[in-house]
């Protein structure tokens, strides 16, 4: 089959629906949501006509013009003029329109058509555009146009058949002659507002849709920052109250695996490294497997159902006090749940000088990595079990901080830089709110909670490995465990970097369990269960609580305890500032362009760390003596 | 669409949208300024209709019956005037 390579490129308006009619032509989970801006890349995958032919598919980021833009626009530009280094010029080009909005949409699909290519037009959410009163007309539209139009709905599947049946061979060639004047925008703008009035007539009476009922209230001065703060408090507050079940299952099956495998083998260095390297240390970490999926199903919620932009929109006033816009908002809280494409989402926004400060200061967003760590420290600062209202409010205290910090960044950093050559201004959708997509929230967070297993499977399992050597190898004869730790490798490390740790509260055990999760943060779970010797047992009891009384308990050599209010506190402040990831800084210097940014941000997020849990342990050992 | 002439611009029925009463309908009469390009592709065309829906630093409308965030300075940027009420 010669054609078996056609290149077929997804165009459209952003939030046109491109990449749920990707999914539904390619069978992948790539992300979708309802706001602008979620495609931020070339998305690839493989399709087949009905007559058998593969053709490859492309999904670029949605485009309101040909002519300027963002960088992910000109990624869009540049493709379909065949001016992209990586991507051949598409040989077909399917351009997506929502039905409902045809006035604007079809601007983009006229200036597909003037580059000569040719192209398909999916008349996307005509269901939506029924239910406002717009009446449809797509042959009349085809007509008008000299190209097909397909009518369908992506997210429900309709008119996929059709789609893949306009695809065939021999491709539908670009119409010989066009209404309007090639080049000129006035004309071609003229053009596409006769043509929509023709074949999509909306209604005279503006209705008022749901969407617009619900916006008085969530975009309300009041009462829409009570939502906001309410939606969000709920997240948190559901988070970390309803994943304690599943833990709870977690927590047994690794208790069985432990119990089955110290039944199997006799005593030795072998049964130690599954039993307390392995199992102990990865379970530690797997644990909190519940709340990271919880998390990114919640911000997938609020993605899918059109909430976000009505976010961004409330948050632009105090976003412009810092000098960003509310379109550095959607990064920014997509970081929570990861900083990886919440770097990456930066694309969206217009200004490179506020894109670099958003991607700079976007890893102080507490990520999901850091979850685990905030449910071992908080509830020994509260005292007592997991759950409850008072820590969730605690959580959320922790985001604000972060977040808080990062503004206050933001707003030095973005002074420093001077303004901008081009002024951008605020300028965002809003829209309609819709139910969410299930499907695709479940496969999305079932990616990520698959991504958090692989990670746990490899990085950190060889990390509790080594640890696990390190802790008993070289071995020494005697009784104390004390002195057979500090003859090992982890003792000799912990020795050495004591003396640099100790002002911040914490001693060289703390102080390698910090070093050994520059690798990954989640993994100083697992470091902390296997340095203080956390020994695991058979009953029901829970790991962490285990962790925790063992910490309490834990003492300097002059027998004043260790885990002090202010110790705990400056280990938490480390971690909400610390950048302990090393694919976001890989993310950051291919997004900023240069190494530099990224080394410039390890070392300025490691230092300000380091400085804030000094302050704190300092100030709060003062004040508490 | 032709642009209107000197004298319709100077008529008192001409307004920026930033200034436009909220809960109103209008139509676009032209959209002038840095931005005339940007806010044309998000829909903002001469002779279409828009309907403002909440005012503020950034303010709310709603155009091709999509609705839009907009600042205040973008929004000085589109000149409307009054929709004639319905005739019945």
């Amino acid at each position: 089959m010669e054609d078996s390579t056609d290149l077929v490129a997804l165009a459209g308006n952003p939030n046109s629906g491109k990449t749920t009619l990707f999914n539904a032509l390619t069978g992948s989970a790539a992300k979708v949501g309802n706001y602008a801006g979620v495609t931020v890349d070339i998305k690839r995958g493989e399709t087949r006509t009905p007559h058998g032919a593969v053709l490859e598919i492309i999904d670029l980021p949605g485009t309101y013009s040909l002519e300027g833009g963002s960088p992910d626009q000109q990624i869009a530009r540049e493709v379909l003029s065949g001016k992209h280094d990586r991507v051949p010029r598409p040989s077909l080009v399917i351009c997506v329109l929502d039905a409902s909005n045809l006035e604007r949409h079809l601007q983009l699909a006229l200036e597909v058509i003037e580059l000569e290519i040719p192209i398909v037009i999916a008349l996307n959410m005509v269901d939506l555009a029924e239910k406002t009163g717009i009446r449809l007309d797509p042959v009349k539209l085809a007509e008008e146009l000299g190209v097909p139009v397909v009518p369908m709905q992506a997210d429900k599947g309709k008119g996929i058949v059709e789609l893949k049946q306009a695809m065939r061979h021999p491709f539908p060639a670009a119409p010989d002659e066009i209404g309007w004047e090639k080049g000129d925008a006035e004309s071609r703008r003229a053009f596409g507002l006769s043509t929509s009035d023709l074949s999509a007539r909306r209604p005279t009476a503006h209705t008022s849709t749901l969407s617009d009922k619900l916006d008085r209230v969530l975009l309300h001065p009041v009462w829409g920052w009570f939502f906001f703060i309410g939606i969000f408090f709920a997240l948190f507050w559901s988070i970390f109250s309803w994943a304690g079940i599943p833990m709870g299952w977690i927590e047994s099956a690794q208790e069985f695996l432990i119990g089955k495998v110290e039944g199997l083998m006799s005593e030795g260095d072998f049964r130690d490294l599954i039993t307390q390297g392995i199992l102990g240390g990865v379970g530690a970490v797997v644990i909190f497997l519940p709340q990271i999926l919880m998390l990114f199903f919640f911000i997938g919620l609020l993605e899918s159902s059109g909430y976000m932009s009505r976010a961004a929109f409330l948050m632009d006033g105090f976003m412009a006090k810092v000098g960003l816009s509310g379109k550095a908002f959607l990064p920014l809280l997509s970081s929570f749940a990861c900083a990886i494409p919440g770097v990456m989402a930066t694309r969206t926004i217009d200004s490179a000088k506020e894109r670099l400060v958003t991607i700079f200061v976007a890893p102080w967003m507490s990520c999901s990595a850091r979850l685990p760590v905030y449910l071992l420290l908080v509830p020994m600062l509260l005292g007592g079990r997991e759950g409850g209202a008072k820590q969730a409010l605690f959580f959320l205290g922790i985001y604000v901080l972060g977040t808080l910090t990062a503004f206050a960044v933001a707003r030095i950093l973005r002074g420093r830089l001077g303004p901008d050559e081009v002024e951008s201004h605020f300028m965002l959708e809003l829209p309609p709110y819709r139910l969410p997509q299930w499907n695709y929230i479940f496969r999305h967070v079932l990616d990520r909670g698959w991504a958090f297993l692989r990670k746990a499977g490899t990085t950190i399992l060889g990390i509790m490995i080594l640890l696990w050597a390190a802790t008993t190898y070289p071995k020494l004869d005697s009784e104390d465990p004390g002195e057979v730790l500090s003859h090992t490798i982890v003792g000799r490390i912990s020795d050495t970097i004591e003396p640099l740790v100790k002002p911040m509260g914490f001693d060289g055990r703390t102080g390698t369990a910090i070093l050994t999760s520059f690798a990954a943060r989640e993994v100083f779970v697992g470091s902390m269960a296997q340095l203080f010797q956390i020994e695991e047992s058979d009953d029901e009891d829970e790991t962490r609580g285990r962790i925790r009384d063992r910490l309490a308990a834990e003492t300097w050599a002059d027998g004043k305890p260790m885990f002090t209010m202010p110790a705990v506190l400056a280990l938490l402040i480390f971690y909400i500032y610390a950048l302990q990831c090393l694919p976001t800084s890989a993310v950051v210097a291919r997004e900023a362009g240069s190494w530099k940014w990224a080394v410039g941000q390890f070392v300025f997020m490691t230092v300000f760390a380091a400085v804030a849990a000094l302050l704190v342990y300092q100030v709060g050992t003062f004040f508490s003596s | 669409m032709s642009h209107p002439t000197v004298k319709e611009l100077e008529s008192d029925s001409l307004q920026s949208l930033s200034q436009a009463q909220v809960g109103c309908d209008f139509q676009i009469q032209f959209v002038e300024g840095p931005a005339c390009e940007q806010l044309r592709n998000l829909g903002f065309c001469e002779s279409l209709q828009v309907r403002k829906l909440a005012n503020g630093r950034n303010l709310v409308c709603s155009v091709c019956g999509t609705r839009v965030a907009l600042s205040s300075d973008l929004a000085d940027q589109v000149k409307v005037s009054p929709l004639a009420p319905a005739l019945s």
